[in-house]
């Protein structure tokens, strides 16, 4: 891959030629970067076979991933659509409150808890997606499901409710 | 003529010793203090930067997650504008030239502005 960046006056340089007709088609995802932040981990727990796919196909070619991965391409993105559109349909509020928090204190995870610990309780119980961070280690809370954020600006209240934890339901 | 001699009983003890108060603790307690406070210090330092790595790894994997899917949507976008171009220079000048000794797709430096499109 060239490091080259493209000049381009986006003002003039709008080209709107489609693909050619033998390429299927596929509606891009168009979520801005809150909501796929937000919605990050739900699309690693049900895509992650189509995006390692698609990165060992970018792997296997090289310098010409562009065009010999179009086809999982389309699979990665569909699939992230399709998670978009779950929790939308799904999870609406929650999502939306939480992306807003994302939104609102520069994409910082760890300040927007309460919102995310309901947004993942939603997910969990209609979807079936888990928020799991890979290789954290074993002996101590997962850093989620903390009940305080040693960095957030301000502390969360038990009224903003308790730290989520996938199978736990019974429990509480 | 007679000597100078000591007073009767002796000189006054000279005061060599500086008669300063004793202020704050103990210098053992100090120090035991202080390493009091240090361990204290270092304890929450390292608990927030462990919280920190942690918080890292988040941020880390929530981009693994979406790489594929916006480095996909770049890819299209990219070979959509390379085909158009493609069949732009087939149309103007009859044939392709292959401007560069290899295979592998070259991000554009330069593009030529096309016709409007309705």
């Amino acid at each position: 891959m060239s490091t080259r960046r493209p000049q381009f006056n986006q003002t003039v340089l709008i080209d709107t030629t489609p693909l050619p007709d033998d390429i299927p088609k596929v509606q891009e995802v168009g979520a801005s970067s809150a909501p796929l932040l937000s919605a990050s981990y739900f699309i690693g727990a049900r895509c992650r076979d189509y995006n390692d796919d698609y990165m060992q196909c970018k792997n296997e070619n090289p310098g010409r991933g562009e065009f010999e991965c179009l086809k999982e391409g389309r699979r990665v993105t569909r699939c992230a659509s399709s998670v978009i559109e779950d929790v939308n349909k799904h999870c609406l509020e929650q999502f939306t409150n939480h992306w807003k928090c994302l939104d609102n204190h520069n994409h910082q995870l760890w300040q927007c808890r309460p919102f995310e610990w309901r947004l993942n309780k939603c997910v969990f119980d209609n979807l079936k997606l888990e928020k799991k961070i890979p290789d954290q280690p074993q002996n101590v809370i997962p850093v989620e499901q903390r009940p305080q954020q040693i960095f957030a600006d301000r502390k969360f209240r038990s009224i903003e409710g308790k730290p989520f934890v996938p199978g736990q339901e019974a429990k509480q | 003529m007679a000597q100078d001699m000591p007073p009767k009983g002796g000189y006054e003890p000279v005061q060599y010793k500086r008669n300063l108060p004793a202020k704050g603790f103990r210098p053992g307690i100090m120090l035991l203090g202080m390493g009091a406070v240090m361990t204290y210090g270092w304890y929450k330092l390292i608990v927030g930067i462990r919280e920190g790595n942690e918080l890292a790894r988040e941020k880390m994997w929530a981009r693994i997650h979406l790489t594929p899917l916006l480095q996909a949507e770049e890819d299209r976008d990219q070979v959509r504008r390379y085909w158009a171009d493609q069949a732009r220079e087939k149309e103007l000048m009859g044939e392709n030239f292959k401007v560069y000794n290899s295979d592998r797709f070259v991000r554009p430096t330069y593009a030529v502005t096309p016709q409007p499109t309705k």
